[in-house]
């Protein structure tokens, strides 16, 4: 079974007068098959939170645990490939290659990650669902802000990841479209068995959520778990 | 490469721009390594068209061919251990009605071996005293066959009866002629019989009022040629290195440019070394276009260059300068590659 878990996890910024605790000391745990939100203000810690789980940045203290095994002293080459074999992010800005193409966006996967992509068949589909399927020769720079949303969420699905992080992915989207996003990551987390974790204020994606967390100034608590 | 290409298919105007400039350098490296090629060649290239890798001559010459002269004395001791062609050179002016041109008379003996190796443009041969065959620069001045001229300190007149190609020597138009009348054009008497004793092999003496040199050393105690030589030579490496500089400040600012790009990748998990082997392969495919371009355009400017401009585009010379500035261009990437070895996505991605 696919689980993500922070242990006491403690995140400092700075020193002195310049110190922030964006995390303070965090219990979380994200397991496959459910859709898991984490809601806060702004500069509570969600992102960071979101990025010492994909392991792009260290925990000042604590510990990262993948499928019980420590994730959070891993560096370089182990992490690059554990990254890049299971976790797809969905990054809250600049998810996207500024010179390459929607469909070479994904190309770029099959040339870095040969193995365990998806199925172009099956891949359609999901472009179909989350409207884009006509995007594919577009740059990122020809999409609206709420498409390359879209492409990023399409972009981390491709690699078929255990683990999806997705920061902020609605943001940009109407209603209609966020309930289907909404759907869709529902979908994949109970279809597919995959543990997906979505930072958000939007609200509207609390009735799809197996799991919520607050994120009160780097503190946490649980909400809701099934 | 993938990277690589798809990047410089979308930002055309910033990779050409790129390119247009390290072609630049590379095209004046190319015109500055011909005209130093081609200006060298002014002193060397009728020696170099007799083949020769030696010469002994008079020690007081200070390594001046032209300026050397032999008694018949020195010839014949010197002739005992070597094999080398007696020659005679005297720098004089060649007059012909109201023309006047500076040139090197080279004297050669009837069954010279030297004269074999020098291509004739057109004519043939002096086969009798008092004629004569003269560089076919001279040509373009209006000398003609059968012409009659005067040369240096004589008094003769001799009749024009070919033309030599690659006949130039120390910066003057050489007239070749014989031997027997290089004392009246020099204008020595008696004893001296000639400049020096010019060989394809090498040569020794012991006779300590001669000298040896090869025709490195030759060339070297020409007047101006070492001068020359290294005032180019210094121009061309400084211009190696400031193309280094060039690509390098180009790469850094390309490189800061698409910095959001890259920490993106990062987070996707793609590893730096296929980012660095990216911008590696990028560079080189930059220089390798840019080199071939200026080589076209040098090669352009060749055919249209006028012939007085001496400037010679010697293959081998543009191929090194070439693979030396992909070498160097490349040593410019080693700053972006470790920018990039270094990159953390989370400093540029943010929350
Ligand atoms: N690299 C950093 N250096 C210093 N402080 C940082 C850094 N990253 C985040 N912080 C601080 O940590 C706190 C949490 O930031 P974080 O980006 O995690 O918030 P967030 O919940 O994602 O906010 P938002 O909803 O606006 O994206 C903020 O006070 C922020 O200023
Ligand atoms: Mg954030």
């Amino acid at each position: 079974m696919q689980k993500l878990e922070l242990k006491n996890v403690s995140k400092v910024f700075g020193a002195g007068t310049n110190r922030v605790q964006a995390l303070d000391h965090v219990n979380f745990e994200a397991k496959a098959g459910e859709l898991t939100l984490i809601l806060g203000p702004s500069g509570s810690g969600k992102s960071t939170l979101l990025t010492i789980l994909g392991g792009l940045q260290q925990p000042t203290e604590g510990q990262v645990l993948i499928n019980g095994k420590r994730f959070d002293n891993q560096k370089g080459k182990t992490a690059d490939a554990f990254r890049l074999d299971h976790i797809g992010f969905v990054l809250q800005s600049y998810s996207l290659v500024s010179y390459l193409t929607v469909k070479e966006q994904f190309q770029l996967v099959d040339k870095v990650k040969k193995t365990g992509n998806l199925d172009i068949q099956r891949f359609q589909e999901d472009l179909k669902r989350l409207g884009i399927e006509k995007l594919l020769n577009k740059y990122p720079g020809e999409l609206s802000g709420g498409q390359s949303q879209r492409v990023a969420i399409a972009r981390a699905l491709y690699a078929n990841p255990d683990f999806i992080l997705a920061d902020e992915p609605t943001a940009a989207l109407d209603s209609a479209r966020v309930q289907e996003v909404a759907e869709l990551f529902k979908n994949i987390a109970q279809k597919e068995n995959k543990a997906v974790v979505v930072v958000t204020h939007d609200l509207r994606l609390r009735a799809e959520a197996d799991r919520i967390y607050q994120l009160v100034d780097g503190q946490i608590s649980l909400e809701k778990s099934n | 490469m993938f990277l690589a290409l798809h990047e410089m298919k979308k930002e055309k105007l910033r990779y050409g721009l790129v390119i247009g400039v390290i072609l630049l350098v590379a095209y004046l490296i190319f015109i500055l390594s011909a005209l130093a090629q081609g200006l060298a060649s002014q002193n060397t290239n009728a020696f170099n068209s007799w083949k020769s890798q030696s010469v002994i001559l008079n020690k007081d010459a200070n390594g001046n061919l032209a300026q050397s002269m032999m008694t018949r004395n020195q010839v014949e001791t010197a002739s005992e251990s070597n094999k080398g062609e007696i020659v005679g050179l005297a720098q004089g002016i060649l007059k012909a009605g109201n023309a006047r041109q500076s040139a090197t008379f080279v004297g050669l003996t009837e069954k010279s071996n030297l004269r074999q190796n020098v291509q004739l443009s057109s004519g043939h041969w002096n086969n009798n005293d008092n004629e004569v065959v003269l560089s076919d620069k001279l040509k373009d001045q209006g000398f003609h066959i059968n012409q009659k001229v005067k040369m240096g300190l004589s008094n003769e007149e001799y009749t024009i009866v070919g033309f030599a190609k690659k006949a130039v020597y120390n910066m003057a138009p050489v007239v070749y002629g014989s031997i027997d009348d290089w004392s009246n054009i020099k204008g020595v008497t008696g004893d001296f019989v000639g400049s020096g004793l010019i060989s394809s092999t090498k040569q020794s003496t012991t006779d300590g009022s001669l000298q040896v040199l090869n025709k490195k050393e030759l060339f070297n105690k020409m007047p101006g040629y070492s001068a020359q030589t290294q005032t180019f030579l210094f121009m061309i490496a400084f211009l190696i290195i400031i193309s280094i500089v060039i690509v390098a400040i180009f790469l850094y600012i390309l490189t800061m440019q698409k910095l959001e790009n890259l920490a993106v990748l990062r987070a996707q998990g793609i590893p730096s070394s296929y980012l660095i082997w990216n911008t590696l392969a990028q560079t080189v495919l930059i220089l390798i276009i840019a080199v071939l371009l200026a080589v076209v355009l040098a090669a352009g400017t060749a055919l249209i260059i006028p012939t007085a401009v001496p400037m010679s585009f010697d293959p081998r010379l543009i191929a090194t300068t070439a693979g030396l500035l992909i070498v160097t261009g490349i040593i410019g990437a080693v700053i972006p590659m470790r920018i990039i070895a270094k990159i953390d996505p989370v400093s540029v991605i943010g929350g």
